[in-house]
């Protein structure tokens, strides 16, 4: 009865949550004009024909004729084995739509994440440690400035200079350069800036705040006196803490950019990955798409917020499984 | 069936199911070069200068007059606003898709320049119009799993068995109508099959009806035993163009949804043994491939354009100017067959400022038509790019009437302003108890100025800009007050333009757009409307019937032609030769100039930025035709 069980009753909940939360997204999917029969009605309308006929078959075509309950099971049933469904506006299935999407976000997801998580910190506690000078100023004004210009504006902004203008990177995005090589991170390097600059300034903040709780603490005076080096203060005696509540706003950000933030930039830099694939999958309907999608950012969701608690048990040895 | 076309701003002149493949007449042409390639092209919105008669042939050198054929260069680059949900040729119905399938298997035909038929896959011929033989070429192959030599029995069964079926429900099946009124397609040799209409019809080819893809029978049997249309839609041959052969100028090398599609050159092109095309095509195609990328982002689209990674983009009004004076970009401005209108309700719920429908009155309509400046719609509105209309044919159609007198200018020089437009008004009141005031206002019965409402798009700030400009005009120069209001397209759709269905019988009842006489009405009251334009079909435009008999499917607004609409129709639907079904076209044209059934105010163009290098584009309604042809300057 440790971490062991501590981990399996996490995930057990996650995947209670994520069940929850896909069971919702199907009702309310189910509830909406289902596009398919719109558009045959529409279509049957402008040819002149009857659009109840029209309807009808539309949803005798797509299984929508059957009892709810049969179609919920179907679905619930296909989820756990993988088989989640038909993109219509793919006409790929849904799961290799998503892998073929995720394919294309972790290349700029993972710089993205590691930048964020080294540099935030990073910038808050070289803040913390240079309270109210000039450096402060300009740390703070860096973060607040990526913080608030908005990443679709800003990434059509530095494409426009560095694309257009400059000519440095190229304007659309290529699929076919190889993950691993310079013209990939040359194409990547603007909208991984874009996604940093946007990220670290919530992060950088809280660092700085609680990082200067610290900076004057009886225990880092001691270490002080007891002649334990500067870097070492400031990574291992204050940065520690710090990470406690940090690691809490870290994620949270970090999932938010992920499905907000980062499919504006996608969209921006025409990158086909799982925001432009979600953005599209709404716009046309895609019922299963839109499911899958919510399916795999539920899933993202959970596991980061497990992932978070555990960080947050390693960072504090105060905190015990036994107590949850 | 419907005609109707947003006037938005932010889309293309959308094809509906039944006309996508006589949209590729547009678009089509303009799209096999690649022209389709963004937002851009998408608005109707651009202008034309005159028409250019030297535009009616390429002006791409000939292989003869170069003494030498051109070199194979890097790949053609272009970018798509939005990613293809299907290559299937048998489904799609997005005429932007139907270029990127296009790059790998030609049609059944096009038309060139001064629409000129060109048989590609196969070449029509009728006697009487009835009959239609359709002969193909025999070096056509299919490729991959399928090799083997296209015959006439692929396309036969194909219609027969898939657009003619009840289960199938392919976008070009109502192209294929069956029963007594039905087309009849019957195979007549190995490479050869006919047609059977139930009545004459001689611009049959220029309907695109017959237009059909070569697909392998042996992909359809499967389904059609079954009858297994989501089988259909989702089989890999067809999703991924495996079978194209020799049928097309480049091959589908990878489908990347959502981002890419590339294609390489196709060195078995059938047209290179083709001797009765341009001498070009004797090594064609001379890119060495196509590269299509999604790029939603219009700046990222132009972006492309201007540093040489894409060699077409659709240029937005706005922009025109600024890609004008780059070395690096040719700008051609093509003309397109949308009008942008304004639609009057004759109906029971329309003219709602007294009693009487003033806009039933031909000379009413005739003041109103005076009373809106078209120079200033070019100008104003559409920044120059677009055409005056005064008929429902643009004027470098082959129907449009040659005796330009004919055909009065409303709304531009002498017809245009406060004196023509009252004058006529005031004609139309004559009799009635509406009146003009010493300010010049239009006064009903009641005595108050009379006051209508004008429906705008809510999403376009070109077509409100336009209503706007409209509302301005109508109280200056004809004294009426035009409320203007922003209405969703599909809203005004549905409450306005389809009438609600009547109870009992009606006269007539040609669909949702026209359930019968005036008194049936829609579900709100509207007087008039410019959120859609109609497509005047240039090359067909005996279908205009829809819009101008009185039980014509698309006659929302309740026109009653007092004029021999009927049988001036007839005359052209029955004719048995070009000329005598030109002759009444003609005639229509100079009735409508006279009638104003609609508010007609311009034919917008397209503006497409092309790399300068890039050689044959035209500024022609037909650009494209001869995209395999085209190429890369040294």
């Amino acid at each position: 009865m440790g971490m062991e069980w501590y981990i399996v009753r996490r995930v057990a909940w996650a995947a209670i949550v994520t069940f929850i939360i896909v069971s919702i997204t199907w009702g309310l999917m189910m509830a909406a004009p289902n596009p398919n029969v719109q558009q045959a009605v529409t279509q049957a309308a402008l040819a002149g024909d009857d659009p109840e006929a029209a309807a009808e078959r539309a949803e005798e075509r797509l299984g929508l004729d059957r009892p709810a309950h049969e179609r919920y099971l179907d679905y619930v049933v296909g989820i756990y084995t993988f088989h989640w469904g038909w993109s219509e506006s793919r006409n790929q299935p849904v799961t290799v739509a998503l892998l073929q999407a995720l394919y294309y976000t972790a290349q700029y997801s993972v710089p993205w994440t590691i930048l964020t998580i080294l540099i935030g910190p990073i910038v808050g506690l070289y803040s913390a440690a240079n309270q109210y000078s000039w450096k402060d100023h300009v740390a703070t004004g860096f973060a607040f400035f990526g913080y608030a210009i908005p990443n679709f504006f800003f990434g059509i902004i530095l494409l426009l200079i560095f694309g257009v203008t400059l000519e440095w990177i190229p304007v659309i995005y290529q699929t076919d350069v190889p993950v691993f090589s310079l013209a990939n991170v040359n194409q990547l390097a603007v909208p991984v800036f874009v996604l940093v600059t946007g990220s670290i300034g919530g992060i950088m903040r809280v660092s700085r705040n609680e990082s200067a709780e610290y900076v004057n603490a009886d225990f880092v005076k001691t270490a002080r006196a007891k002649g334990v080096s500067t870097y070492k203060i400031y990574f291992q005696h204050i940065l520690r803490p710090t990470m406690v509540p940090l690691s809490t706003t870290m994620v949270s950000q970090l999932l938010a950019l992920f499905t907000g933030a980062s499919l504006l930039v996608e969209v921006v830099f025409s990158i086909p990955g799982l925001g432009t694939t979600l953005y599209r999958a709404i716009t046309a309907q895609d019922t299963s798409l839109v499911l899958g999608s919510t399916l795999f950012f539920t899933f993202i969701a959970t596991i980061g917020n497990l992932l978070q608690d555990l960080v947050y048990t390693m960072l504090d040895p105060r905190i015990s499984f036994e107590d949850r | 069936m419907s005609d109707l076309i947003d006037q938005g701003e932010d889309s293309h002149p959308k094809m509906n199911r039944r006309r996508w493949l006589q949209g590729l007449g547009i678009a089509g042409t303009a799209g096999l070069a690649g022209c389709t390639g963004g937002d851009g092209t998408d608005s109707p919105t651009s202008t034309s200068t005159e028409p250019d008669p030297e535009a009616t042939e390429p002006d791409t050198p000939t292989a003869t007059e170069r003494q030498e054929l051109p070199e194979r260069t890097g790949p053609y680059q272009r970018t798509i606003a939005n990613a293809a949900s299907t290559l299937n040729p048998l489904y799609n119905n997005v005429d932007g898709v139907g270029t990127l399938i296009g790059y790998t298997m030609d049609m059944g035909y096009t038309f060139m320049p001064g629409t000129e038929f060109l048989p590609q896959l196969y070449d029509l011929s009728s006697d009487n119009g009835e009959v239609w033989v359709a002969e193909l070429r025999d070096n056509l192959m299919f490729g991959g799993e399928y090799e083997r030599q296209v015959t006439a029995e692929d396309f036969v069964y194909q219609v027969q068995e898939i657009h003619q079926s009840s289960w199938a429900g392919t976008p070009d099946s109502p192209n294929w109508p069956t029963g007594e009124e039905g087309y009849n397609i019957e195979q007549t040799g190995e490479l050869e099959f006919q047609i059977e209409l139930p009545s004459s019809n001689v611009l049959y080819p220029e309907s695109y009806e017959p237009l059909l893809y070569a697909i392998p029978k042996e992909i359809m049997e499967p389904y059609v035993a079954e009858e297994d249309s989501q089988g259909l839609q989702q089989d890999e041959d067809l999703l991924e163009l495996t079978f194209t052969g020799n049928l097309g100028a480049y091959q589908l090398d990878e489908w990347n949804r959502g981002s890419a599609q590339i294609f390489s050159r196709n060195d078995d092109y059938y047209l290179r043994d083709a001797t009765d095309v341009d001498p070009l095509f004797e090594e064609a195609p001379y890119f060495e491939g196509i590269e299509s990328q999604v790029v939603q982002e219009e700046a990222s689209r132009l972006g492309a354009l201007e540093t040489g990674e894409s060699d077409v983009a659709g240029l937005p009004p706005n922009r025109v100017s600024e890609f004008q004076q780059m070395e690096s970009v040719d700008v051609n401005i093509t003309p397109t067959p949308f009008q942008s209108l304004i639609t009057w309700n004759m109906r029971n719920n329309g003219w709602n400022t007294g009693p009487g429908n003033l806009f039933r009155d031909r000379s009413f309509r005739q003041g109103l038509a005076c009373a809106v400046s078209k120079n200033q719609v070019v100008q104003g509105i559409y920044r120059g790019f677009a055409d005056p209309a005064y008929t429902f044919q643009p004027e470098w159609s082959t129907f449009y009437p040659e005796d330009d007198s004919a055909i009065d200018q409303w709304g531009t020089g002498d017809l245009y302003g406060p004196e023509p437009a009252r004058s006529r008004i005031r004609d139309a009141i004559e009799d009635t108890d509406y009146s003009y005031d010493g300010q010049g206002r239009l006064l009903n019965p009641d005595g108050d100025q009379c006051t209508i409402t004008l429906h705008h798009s809510a999403s376009s700030n070109t077509n409100q800009s336009l209503a706007e400009f409209i509302a301005q005009e109508y109280e200056e120069n004809a004294g009426i007050v035009v409320e203007t209001t922003a209405t969703q397209s599909s809203q005004f759709l549905t409450n306005y333009f389809q009438q609600e269905a009547p109870e009992g019988e009606t006269e007539w009842n040609a669909g949702p757009f026209n359930r019968g006489p005036r008194d049936v009405t829609s579900a709100e009251s509207w007087d008039m409307t410019v959120i859609y334009g109609y497509n005047t079909y240039p090359l067909n435009p005996t279908v205009s019937d829809v819009f101008f008999l009185q039980d014509g499917s698309t006659n929302p607004q309740g026109y009653y032609p007092q004029w021999d609409a009927e049988e001036l129709y007839n005359q052209a639907n029955n004719a048995t030769s070009r000329e005598e079904l030109a002759d009444a076209m003609v005639e229509i044209f100079v009735n409508l100039n006279q009638a104003q059934p609609i508010g007609m105010l311009t034919f917008s163009s397209n503006t497409i930025g092309y790399a300068a290098d890039i050689e044959g584009p035209i500024e022609d309604f037909f650009s494209g035709w001869d995209f395999p042809a085209w190429y890369r300057e040294d």
